[in-house]
């Protein structure tokens, strides 16, 4: 009996501490009736979640960021008249991370997908990517194509909660997929031979492929998938949704989107920053 | 103390053979499997590099991930210091509503997994602390002294927010075992101690500061120290939540380079360094409290 009520105090007294730690939740719900374009204009600073994924933002040897992604944050957060300011964050715990006010919006390569849209809003495709493939020399020989990875007994190693593990379950069902927290740890896999293959976004699959021309090779040319890439921001905010958009069209019809996206994907002229 | 001469018999010629070439067999095996492109001389520059425009030697990447694991570190331990001495005491005390919020905290803290606590923390509570008090924006919009002093001691004004639920998280967390330490030192010593002081006409308050205390802190220090030493290496966990500490740098610095074994191995022995570092002091101060204890 005694046991059991201070077993019975102990649990209302959790509860208790539990009921107060999510009461202040409910506060977000009021903060969110001005738009994050008017929030960002009053603070003064735009706050972009981003992820390191070589070449769309990575950290040079004095610890700037540099990349693709960055340039366009950066350039945004001059054509709205505030300072950028970034942060990093985890891939895999991204979309929380921004649900709950981390940052105003995610520039950071992210792929529009069906099912990431039923949490969070995307404006239009600002670039295109596909999905690549690299495989290990010692593990697949003589594998061409998609078809010839989509056998059991096959492993694909992808970094967790990217597009890429959407497309591995598409075209190579029957493969096994082992999920990585970074992208550097699953390529390590493939040139240790652990894996068969890796799959990520193009272009670094060929990258490493040139820088380990004696563990790795190419399956196929270019990408198997193409996917539309685009801003993410709460949902239900038309009018930072708007300004965005409006934005990515008035750079894209400039031509400056193009000629960052060259720079970056295209020549390997900031690798010299890197190293 | 035996004073017969300490001698290296055959038997430890053996095993320490044995384990040196056990450990040259596996560092041969890692070699042999992992076909590794070694870039060791780019390191250097991560922890330490020449800032041309400044004409000045600046910390690189790596090493400001081990200022920031160190601010952490200190504040949480100073954090989980405060609310385990406070909940320790609460749980010896007479109070029955005491004792039982001691009791609840530490079975709360302790029985769920701090990836988890800390998750949970940052996303629901964490953010609403600072907002909260109103600091957060008087910081963002400090400049100079404030800044400087904010970000020299605590974290840059942009990420404070994201640092204090760090740090409360893992003080709270690392707080319900250092209560369990401070319950079990001053339970441990023996009740003649406080039964003698009572008939001295000590209060209770008097007989805990004078007499039972300076006894329980020299037999809760090697404790002590073992959880502060855990705390750093626990503060890896919040890279989950993105606080730039020493373990985040290094993954971004891998996602970046693709250097993972030089990175992860750079990491490792500075962790080490750091506990070493630690431990060593806290010896020290073992040694002192030794020598200082007044012959009772």
């Amino acid at each position: 009996m005694k046991i059991g009520n201070r077993l019975g105090k102990l649990l209302i007294l959790s509860l208790l501490g539990f009921s107060i730690a999510c009461m202040p939740s409910a506060a977000t719900a009021e903060n969110a009736q001005e738009s994050v374009v008017e929030q960002v204009i009053q603070r003064g600073v735009l706050r972009v979640g981003m992820s390191t994924f070589v070449p769309w933002a990575m950290k040079d040897k004095t610890g700037k960021l540099i990349g693709f992604e960055i340039d366009v944050a950066t350039r945004l957060a001059e054509d709205m008249g505030v300072n950028v300011e970034f942060v990093p964050t985890k891939w895999s715990g991204i979309i929380p991370a921004l649900l709950t006010g981390k940052f105003d919006v995610i520039i950071g390569g992210m792929g529009i997908l069906p099912s990431r849209n039923l949490k969070v809003n995307f404006t239009d495709p600002y670039d295109y990517t596909g999905m690549s493939i690299v495989a290990s020399k010692k593990m697949s020989e003589g594998m061409k194509g998609i078809e010839a990875f989509n056998k059991t007994g096959i492993t694909i190693a992808a970094r967790l909660g990217s597009t890429a593990v959407t497309a591995t379950k598409k075209y190579m069902p029957n493969a096994e997929i082992r999920l990585f927290d970074d992208e550097a740890q699953a390529y390590q896999e493939v040139i240790n031979g652990r894996v068969h293959a890796v799959v990520g976004s193009a272009p670094t699959p060929a990258f490493q492929a040139i820088k380990y021309p004696e563990q790795l090779f190419l399956p196929i040319d270019g990408t198997f998938t193409r996917e539309p890439i685009g801003f993410a921001v709460r949902k239900g905010d038309v009018d930072t949704l708007n300004y965005f958009n409006n934005w990515i069209s008035y750079v894209s019809a400039e031509g400056w989107l193009k000629e960052r996206k060259t720079y970056w994907f295209e020549t390997k002229e900031w690798e010299s920053q890197l190293q | 103390m035996n004073k017969k001469k300490k001698k290296v018999t055959a038997k430890d010629l053996i095993l320490l053979s044995g384990i040196g070439l056990l450990a040259v067999w596996l560092i041969y095996q890692a070699n042999a499997q992992t076909q590794y492109k070694w870039n060791w001389q780019v390191i250097p520059q991560y922890l330490l590099r020449f800032d041309e425009p400044s004409q000045r030697w600046v910390p690189g990447l790596i090493l400001q991930g081990v200022f920031v694991t160190l601010r952490l570190s200190v504040w949480a331990t100073v954090l989980a210091l405060i609310i385990g001495t406070g909940m320790g005491l609460a749980r010896i005390s007479c109070g029955p509503l005491r004792r039982m919020m001691g009791a609840s905290y530490v079975e709360i803290i302790r029985n769920i997994p701090v990836l988890v606590w800390i998750f949970i923390f940052y996303y629901f509570i964490g953010d609403r602390l600072l907002p909260g008090v109103g600091i957060d924006r008087i910081l963002r919009e400090s400049q100079g002294f404030t800044a400087t002093l904010c970000s020299l001691l605590i974290a840059e004004p942009s990420r404070l927010s994201v640092f204090v639920s760090g740090t409360v998280a893992l003080g709270v967390y690392e707080g319900a075992y250092i209560t369990e330490i401070i319950r079990a030192g001053i339970q441990s010593i023996d009740k003649g101690q406080w039964e003698a002081s009572s008939g001295l006409g000590f209060t209770r308050r008097q007989q805990l500061r004078f007499i039972i205390f300076p006894q329980a802190l020299r037999r809760v220090m090697p404790p002590l120290a073992g959880q502060f030493i855990s705390t750093i290496k626990d503060s890896a966990i919040v890279s989950v939540i993105s606080i730039q500490e020493l373990t985040f740098q290094g993954q971004e610095l891998m996602a970046a380079t693709f250097l993972t074994f030089e990175v992860w191995l750079t990491i490792l022995a500075i962790y080490f360094l750091l506990c070493l570092f630690c431990s060593l002091f806290v010896e020290r101060f073992e040694l002192f409290l030794k020598k200082n204890a007044h012959p009772v």
